[in-house]
């Protein structure tokens, strides 16, 4: 099985993933792009790497048993996708508490509020694949815990389930 | 698109989420808020008809509003892909888009501003418009 763990930055993905108790191998996605330097571009106005999507795909490419975590990884074939959400404002804080620029916090906040992330997700994957979980209230454990459950099976699809709205 | 020295624009600000849209119609220095119409009253029965629905009729709403203050026209700026697997900019920007021309605006550039979410990687820019 593979299960993609994506979700705006500041959503708690890595912090999530990192307490994790499974049998699937673990992958950063983030760090594979860079350490492999799976590249096109690079984004001034953002200071990021535009990643090779396509040369990501084939790294993953005939890997079963993995669990990987990106804001990228619905890219990439799963089957079961899961969406962190957190309150952009509450996602803004954090990104901000991290060091973040005020910029990139804010872009990534609007982002959260708009729903980028479970749009892209949904059109890639479609809904019976893909479980939202609102990760605002919940502390590092318990969202583990969320996570253990849909790679258990125990937790069904579902999309739309918060609006963020309120913050733009 | 025939935009002449007195003709009044604004700009119609599309934020389309994933089942829901606003839409903000502002003069052209985005400064001042000539209509706003807020998804909250959206009637959502049927998900697959909700969104380009009602946007729609909120199109109509905001651009009775804006052509009754002198406005010929409007740009679109749309942020949000929307949602309910369709292809991007998503169906409620597309309704909205196409109930602003038929309640009498004209269309002038159609930008997608769609915030991509970065930490150091990105992904590649959607096709949008
Ligand atoms: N459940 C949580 N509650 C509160 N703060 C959190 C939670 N998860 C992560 N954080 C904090 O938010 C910031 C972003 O977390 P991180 O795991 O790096 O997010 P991501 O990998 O999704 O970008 C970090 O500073 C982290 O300590
Ligand atoms: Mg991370």
């Amino acid at each position: 099985m593979r299960v993609a763990v994506t979700g705006t930055p500041g959503t708690g993905k890595t912090t999530a993933v990192d307490r994790l108790d499974t049998d699937l191998a673990v992958l950063h996605l983030n760090d594979v792009i860079h350490e492999e330097e799976f590249v096109v571009e690079h984004d001034e106005e953002r200071d990021s790497a535009v990643a090779d999507i396509d040369a990501v795909a084939d790294h993953l490419d005939g890997r079963d048993d993995v669990l990987f975590e990106s804001h990228l990884a619905h890219h990439f074939d799963a089957d079961r996708v899961v969406v962190l959400r957190t309150h952009p404002e509450e996602l803004e804080r954090r990104l901000t508490d991290r060091g973040e620029p005020e910029a990139k916090a804010e872009e990534n906040a609007e982002s959260e509020a708009l729903d980028v992330i479970l749009s892209e997700a949904v059109e890639r994957h479609g809904e019976d694949s893909v479980y939202e979980i609102d990760a605002t209230e919940s502390d590092p454990e318990d969202v583990a815990a969320a996570v253990e459950a849909v790679v258990a099976g125990e937790r069904e699809p579902q999309a739309g389930t918060v609006s963020f709205l309120d913050y733009l | 698109m025939s935009e002449t020295q007195d003709d009044k624009w604004g700009i119609a600000h599309v934020h389309a989420s994933f089942n829901n849209t606003i839409i903000t119609i502002t003069d052209e220095t985005g400064a001042e808020t000539l209509a706003k119409s807020s998804g909250g009253t959206v009637v959502k029965q049927n998900r697959d008809e909700a969104s380009p629905y009602a946007a729609m009729q909120m199109a109509e709403v905001v651009a009775e509003e804006v052509r009754a203050q002198g406005v010929e026209g409007v740009h679109v700026r749309v942020r949000g892909p929307g949602g309910n697997q369709q292809t991007n900019p998503g169906p409620g920007a597309q309704a909205t888009i196409r109930a602003l021309a038929r309640a009498g605006l004209e269309i002038g550039r159609i930008e997608d501003v769609t915030p991509i979410p970065h930490d150091g990687t990105r992904g590649p820019k959607n096709a949008g418009f």
